[in-house]
């Protein structure tokens, strides 16, 4: 029943307009109706819990439908088609003379969304409520653009599902039988599974292969003193011993915190169980993707363009670092400083539940700067307000690179990573975003 | 207008509910009655308000609620009852007769003021004839203040708190106090459980329990003169920082005289179980003698439950009964990778249920709550054990209810899911206000009638099943007319006060002593009622359950036997008294007098094991890292570790057994030559280059009809899932070497579990049976298992005139219509055993009984009802097991491709009242059926849903249906040559699977050795071990391992063999993933 009644007012409140008859206007949809969409999506994504990989997968398909279905006749950007790994052919099958094509673009956008996530009835919602007062407005517009969206949302989505995802649903979980002492180990406190360690099957949309940037191997296990990795290990421990003694309010670990991105941190006191939900690595630089359009005035177009490219870079980053992860399974600094330094320590963060080596925040965040530094220039500054409704205060940053750089050693202070996960990772991120920049032309010349 | 219909309809809804339960709270046929506050006076409800300051969220244990003591506080003959308020004050009521009380809290002055009170005893410390009372506070946590109280009975119905005198002011975190004189020497020392506050869930090393934590540890108390002084750490008591106390039950277990503590820990730390050393100090021995305990352990209590002389513990746990309830909570499935970790951080292994632990002779314990259908009460606190029918057998109440369900699934992922731009003030704020939307846990109080053999549930019939929040409970004998009546502390309610109604129906008689010294109640005195041929042993103290104490006198129910032949009573200091033929229907008393003879416990004879223990060959089996679970995750049992393989033959031609064990991928097999007086190893180069197959199952015979044996070998799962190495091996022997064949035999690449060697076709060379269980990649369906013809010259082909398409777990050829040619025995599951009659070279299916689909491990024969002709012997999966929860028809499991990924998934459903529900989480279904996402957006869409709602009908119809129609162990028997019947085993052999069965002559007797037990389940199951090795010579003849000086079988039994040695025979105990145990005997 409590399902049901939503539905009901939308009947009514379409009853309601179809009686009023008013007189047909012409649909204006402005940059801000997307960054709603977009914001749409991520409440939905929090909601149904998706581990970073996944969600920025569930980020990407959306926008390239929208991307495309505004460009297919573009005079300023090209199709990805052709482009983008086995994406090819993509057909108008309308005249798109009497298409709004922002609105085209839009519904696109809606209608691979709601195949991505879990709560389907919550993005149709949000959809009809959207169709309702567009079809108001203008009926036929409306009809016209909508079909034009959804024939190439359908075309996007049939690409979309030949990405081996539903291959990777089903595959083996991380075995966590061995005997290796490198190897990776779940971690407190929920002890979670090993998240998606068959992600680098996934085919990438850019990169020719999942291992094309495979980053250089981590410093070689070892617990003697004086081995580079032990020495990164005690770095972990020292650092965040020093920043935890220094204040509870250490810039550290303002940094560490800001940049958590744990979209799910779980919680137990006693039997009393909860999570912490915010949002994931991926989402934060679609954020500041938003943030640096809305700061630039960027237009529908390039609004669209920006995101498709930033979601792009961030979903191979991820199938670039995941395959490195479950390449080298590397375990986590939380797991062996407990079990041979110091049996009480905690990181300032939760460790996520995946292998440590590259750092996944690095390889993001270096290659989302590099993508939006080509768009938006160097020396972008920007208040990141993307943490806010997370209960995170607002960090200015001068640059995008600037703000990868924090967000890749933040994941020090946090006490999560080593350092060479980091720098690696940064540096798998970098080339991940030049190869993005130089491999696809999304602007007419 | 819309909410107003909707309330309008709740209302209506409200009223007529109310309506019904009005009238069905008339019906008055419950053994117990629930006596009106109104009547009783006894208004005492444990009220918390619940504020964002203290609620559940910064304090664990806020939903644990109050204790209850009884005792004749004034000594006019009638219990008064004493109730523990949390944070209000604690009341007093005086029993004025025919269950009325009055309230005295104010004026006796024993209201308390510690900020947080838990537990309660009545106890008369200071043994002036008056009883006093004890209650346990939290102190030093949030801002809780004050400490645990004593209440010295001034004898006017008045208290003055007189602790800090006693040196019982203890301040720290108190659940109860258990008053027993460990150390003999007449006067009362006090062990203290204490528990954890911390939340932090960052597993530490087991060991952190020697590390003593101020507060939180549990404290044993040294009486000396009157003065309690701190004795824990030289008394070897453990006190650490995860010591999440919950409970304790004291008793004599291993019937040494001296009394032995078993605490309850809530959360991953180990419950407790110390063994009095008899000087002082305690021996903390819970690994040597349970197997299996609960994860979180609250309440318990001790008792002999099954007239055997030796005391039994339960352990209360929260494991649902309700559909719903189970899916929409955290439960054991979700604690693999948990399991794993605290594993090797040194704790045992801890599952979430309710554990009945019986008590074997004080040696060990065995788990048998899913046998009595006591393991799921929900969130239970309290257990008692007492005879509430006065039928001669000890009862069971829990009491049960939790205020909100803290643990609900959908509330941690989407409801209380964050802090969102709050501060952390702010934050708690907004958690609190949270806790309004977690699920209430009210559920009914449960009670089990015991008959010494197996629990009933009697919940609904002796109760009402009225859900409710009970925390502490007693029994007590209120109205003192000969049964006894249950008192709970209710959370947030009026206490309940059960008038029992067995009234005069059966005859009782009750006990009350007079000791000694500074111990006049005679704390610790064990008496054994003999009467209608049976003995019933109790032991005195007071404080059981949880949080509550009973008096001290000791209640027997007799039955209709109208008279007791002998009282005997074993007083503290272990002298003891007898008194025959006592007046029976009243309470007696029993005066302790001076220089008694002391009482010998009739414990083991002093004669010599028939086995002895022998080191003559070194193996240890070694699994290797393959986990099923991953690969296939919804299985509910692996199918990889099922060796070692084992073939006994003699190669050599010296007349002595060979032994050759085959080992787990990554390990070689070993060949041990058997002189007569011991074994060498015989150095076999194909054994090493082979090591990387898993050996299932080995025989020796002549392949190639050369007069030497030769071997085969059945392979299982290795370590990499490599087909190639899943291949079954045949070796020939050429000079007493062992040479791998190519070609001689059918590729098989099946997980092999059985080869089997004879010359069914009787033409003169050895043919052989191979058994397959399943195909490595895919868990659900049948695989075909051959007879494989010899061609004389050691090339097998596969008989095509016999096909089989099952899953095969053993099989062997057995003569079974005495014609004097083999016929073959399968032993398969999720399908009926198999009977081959061999019948000129043709086997022809016998007819067995319906219903026998099973989850067959073994099969053999010999004479079980002693009738002179061998029965069929099936070792099933036992009846102490988690399927037999919801067991109300066959256990289901489909295999189909439901999601249409193009893999198949094995899924198991269970019947609850005829209706089929997913055996697996929602998250569990998920990870194989990433569909499930979508379909159930939270777990209270899934939760509840029988099968054909959560997956479409269509795909159900379509798949393949295996079944199991019964889970016990049993016999085919044999009549005159028909194996028409299926006997069950007794009880003994239902406690975890069979999975071996080996027939020897030890004193001229045939007998036969039983062994089992699995591993091999996944979470949700946990782990069963209860199966520890019995020697039968029959169904009525039959006992432990232990008494023929063998140690228990703790592991997953695969096999046991007998071997002639020069002078003495041997006997080979092996088992998957341990070292091969060996035993001498003479027959």
């Amino acid at each position: 029943m409590n399902f049901k009644f939503p539905h009901y007012l939308f009947l009514l409140t379409i009853l309601i307009f179809i009686s009023c008859e008013q007189p047909q206007q012409p649909i204006e949809i402005k940059s801000s109706d997307f960054h709603n969409a977009v914001d749409q999506l991520t409440k939905i994504m929090i909601r149904d819990i998706f581990s970073p990989p996944v969600a920025s997968r569930i980020y990407v398909y959306p926008n390239i439908a929208a991307y495309e279905t505004l460009n297919q006749d573009s005079k300023a950007y090209n199709s990805l088609s052709n482009q983008l790994n086995e994406l090819k052919g993509l057909k108008s099958t309308t005249d798109l003379t009497n298409v709004n094509l922002n609105l085209a673009s839009l519904i696109a956008y809606i209608d691979v969304a709601k195949e991505l996530v879990f709560s389907k009835d919550l993005m149709l919602l949000y959809r009809d409520s959207l169709y309702t007062l567009y079809e108001n407005k203008n009926r036929k517009e409306f009809i016209t653009s909508k079909n034009y969206g959804i024939g190439i949302s359908n075309q996007i989505l049939k690409w979309m599902h030949s990405d081996h995802y539903n291959e990777t649903r089903v595959m083996s979980n991380y075995n966590i039988y061995s005997q290796d002492s490198s190897r990776w180990e779940p971690t407190p406190p929920a002890y979670t599974n090993g998240i998606e360690p068959h992600w680098s099957k996934i085919r990438p949309f850019i990169l020719d292969s999942a291992s094309q940037f495979q980053p250089k191997p981590h410093p070689k296990f070892s617990l003697e003193a004086n081995s580079i990795f032990h020495s990164e290990l005690m770095e972990v421990y020292n650092t965040t011993n020093a920043i935890r003694n220094s204040s509870d309010t250490s810039p550290e670990v303002e940094i560490a915190q800001f940049w958590d991105c744990n979209p799910f941190v779980s919680i137990n006191k006693g039997h009393y169980m909860f999570a912490a939900k915010k949002i994931t690595p991926g989402a934060h630089w679609i954020g500041i993707c938003k943030i640096a359009c809305k700061t630039s005035n960027a237009d529908f177009s390039k609004t669209v363009f920006a995101y498709t490219k930033t979601s792009l870079t961030i979903a191979d980053s991820f199938i670039s670092c995941w395959d490195e992860k479950y390449r080298s399974n590397l375990i986590r600094p939380e797991t062996l400083i407990n079990r041979y330094i110091d049996t009480e320590w905690a990181p300032i963060l939760q460790t996520p539940p995946f292998p440590e080596y590259t750092s996944g925040h690095s390889v993001v965040s270096g290659a989302a700067s590099e993508v939006l530094t080509e768009i938006f220039g160097n020396n972008f500054h920007f208040e990141d307000t993307t943490e806010i409704p997370y209960g995170l205060p607002q960090r200015n940053f001068t640059s995008f690179q600037a703000a990868a750089q924090e967000a890749a050693i933040s994941r020090l202070y946090g006490g999560i990573h080593y350092r060479s996960a980091i720098e690696a990772g940064l540096n798998q991120g970098h080339k991940i975003g030049h190869f993005t920049n130089s491999k696809i032309s999304f602007i007419k010349h | 207008m819309n909410k107003t219909i909707v309330i309008a309809v709740a209302y209506i809804l409200a009223v007529s509910c109310s309506n019904d339960t009005n009238t069905t709270t008339k019906l008055n046929d419950y053994l117990f009655t629930l006596v009106s506050p109104k009547e009783s006076k006894v208004d005492f409800s444990n009220i918390l308000i619940e504020d964002a300051d203290l609620n559940i969220i910064n304090y664990i244990y806020y939903y644990n609620g109050g204790g209850v003591a009884s005792g004749d506080i004034n000594n006019d003959g009638l219990p008064d009852l004493y109730f523990v308020s949390n944070t209000g004050k604690n009341k007093l009521y005086l029993n004025k007769g025919n269950l009325k009380f009055e309230d005295i809290s104010k004026s006796s002055n024993c209201e308390g003021k510690a900020s947080w009170n838990t537990g309660v005893t009545m106890i008369d410390i200071n043994n002036d004839g008056y009883l006093d009372i004890y209650v346990c506070a939290v102190s030093g946590f949030l801002d809780f203040t004050g400490h645990n109280e004593l209440f010295i009975n001034n004898g006017d119905n008045t208290f003055t708190e007189k602790s800090e005198a006693y040196g019982l002011d203890f301040k720290g975190y108190s659940t109860q106090a258990y008053f027993f004189d460990y150390d003999k020497d007449n006067d009362l020392d006090v062990y203290l459980v204490n528990h954890a506050v911390h939340t932090t869930l960052n597993h530490c090393e087991a060991s952190l329990r020697h590390k003593k934590a101020p507060y939180v540890g549990d404290v044993l108390l040294n009486n000396r003169n009157g003065k309690f002084v701190d004795v824990s750490d030289s008394a070897n008591i453990y006190g650490g920082i995860n010591g999440y106390g919950l409970s304790a039950a004291i008793a004599d277990y291993n019937n040494d005289g001296w009394d032995d503590i078993y605490v309850c820990n809530d959360f991953h730390e180990d419950d407790y179980y110390y063994i009095n050393n008899q000087d002082g100090t305690f021996t903390e021995k819970l690994k040597d003698n349970f197997s299996a305990i609960s994860r979180f352990s609250m309440g318990s209590d001790a008792a002999d439950i099954n007239n055997d002389g030796y005391q039994d513990i339960i352990t209360l746990d929260m494991l649902p009964k309700d559909e719903r309830t189970i899916k929409e909570t955290e439960g054991d499935e979700s604690m693999f990778n948990v399991q794993l970790r605290l594993k090797k951080l040194g704790y045992k292994d801890q599952f979430s249920r309710n554990m009945l632990q019986m008590n074997t002779s004080g040696s060990y314990f065995t788990e048998t709550a899913f046998l009595n259908t006591v393991a799921n009460t929900d969130w239970s606190w309290s257990p008692l054990f007492a005879d509430l029918n006065n039928d001669g057998y000890q009862d069971l109440f829990i009491s049960n209810g939790i205020q909100k369900r803290p643990n609900d699934l959908d509330f941690k992922k989407y409801v209380a899911s964050a802090f969102k731009g709050r501060s952390e003030k702010e934050g708690i704020q907004w958690l609190y206000n949270s806790i309004s939307e977690m699920k209430s846990g009210e559920i009914p109080n449960e009670v089990f009638e015991g008959d010494a053999k197996r629990f009933k549930n009697r919940t609904g019939q002796w109760i009402e099943a009225e859900p409710n929040l009970s925390n502490g409970a007693i029994y007590v004998d209120l109205d003192r007319d000969g049964d006894l009546d249950l008192v709970t502390n209710n959370f947030g309610h009026t206490a309940n006060i059960y008038e029992n109604k067995t009234n005069g129906s059966h005859n009782h008689i009750t006990l009350k002593f007079h000791y000694k010294g500074n111990n006049i109640e005679g704390i610790g005195t064990k008496a054994i009622v003999y009467s209608n041929r049976q003995k019933q042993l109790k032991q005195v103290f007071k404080s059981r359950g949880f949080l509550s104490s009973v008096e001290s006198r000791l209640h027997f129910g007799l039955a209709n036997a109208t008279q007791i032949d002998s009282i005997v009573t074993i007083w503290p200091n272990n002298t003891y008294s007898t008194i025959t033929n006592p007046t029976i229907n009243q309470t007696v008393s029993i005066t302790y007098q001076d220089s008694l003879n002391i009482y010998k416990y009739s414990t083991q004879e002093n004669k010599p094991p028939l086995f002895t223990k022998e080191n003559l060959i070194d193996f240890t089996h070694k699994e290797d890292s393959y986990n099923d679970f991953v690969e296939e995750k919804l299985i509910p049992y692996k199918v990889s570790n099922l060796g070692p393989a084992l073939a006994v033959a003699d190669i050599s031609g010296n007349g002595f057994e060979d032994v050759f064990i085959g080992n787990s991928s990554g390990q070689p097999a070993k060949l041990y030559m058997n002189s007569g007086k011991g074994f060498t190893i015989s150095h076999q180069e194909a054994f090493i280059n082979d090591s990387n197959y898993e050996d299932n199952d080995a025989v020796f015979f002549d392949a190639d009809n050369d007069g030497d044996l030769d071997l085969y070998i059945a392979s299982g799962v290795n370590e990499h899932k490599i087909i190639a190495l899943q291949e079954n091996r045949l070796y020939l022997n050429e000079n007493g070497v062992f040479k791998r064949t190519k070609n001689k035999i059918p590729s098989n690449t099946f997980i092999s579990t059985s080869v089997a060697a004879n010359d069914y076709d009787n033409d003169g060379d050895m043919d052989l049976f191979v058994g397959n269980l399943a195909h490595s990649e895919d868990f659900g369906p049948p695989v075909p298992s051959h007879l494989l013809k010899n061609d004389g010259s050691g090339n097998f082909s596969i008989d095509l005139n016999f096909k089989l398409n099952t899953k095969v777990n053993q099989a062997i050829w057995k003569d079974i219509n005495n014609d004097n040619t083999d016929d073959l025995l399968i032993a398969t599951e999720w399908d009926a055993p198999k009977v081959y009659i061999n019948k000129n070279g043709q086997l022809k299916p016998l007819s067995l009984p319906d219903e026998l689909h099973g989850l067959w491990q073994t099969v053999s024969t010999f004479d079980f009802d002693n009738d002179g002709d061998e029965d069929i012997l099936l070792g099933n999966w036992g009846l102490n097991t988690k399927f037999s929860l919801n067991f109300d028809g066959p256990l289901h499991l489909y295999h189909f491709d439901f999601d249409g990924n193009g893999k198949p998934e094995s899924l198991l459903a269970y019947n609850r009242k005829e209706q089929y529900y997913p055996l697996n989480s929602k998250d569990e279904m998920a990870s194989q059926m990433n569909a499930i996402n979508k379909l159930f957006i939270d777990h209270k869409s899934y939760a509840g849903k029988p099968l054909d709602q959560i997956i479409d009908t269509k795909s159900i119809n379509a798949s393949l249906q295996l079944k199991v129609d019964l889970l016990a162990s049993g016999y085919l028997r044999n009549d005159d040559g028909q194996f028409n019947v299926f006997v069950n085993f007794p009880d003994a052999f239902q406690l975890a699977p069979i999975t071996s069965f080996n027939s020897f002559n030890i004193n001229k007797v045939d007998q036969l050795l039983v062994g089992g037990n699995s591993f091999r389940v996944n979470t949700y199951h946990g782990a069963y071990s209860a199966f520890k090795g019995l020697i039968a010579s029959g169904e009525t003849n039959f006992n432990s391992v232990i008494n023929y000086g063998i140690a228990p079988f703790n592991e997953q039994i695969k096999q046991t063999q007998c071997i002639k040695m020069k002078d003495k025979n041997l006997l080979l105990i092996l088992s998957n993933n341990d070292t091969l145990q060996t035993y001498s005997y003479q027959n």
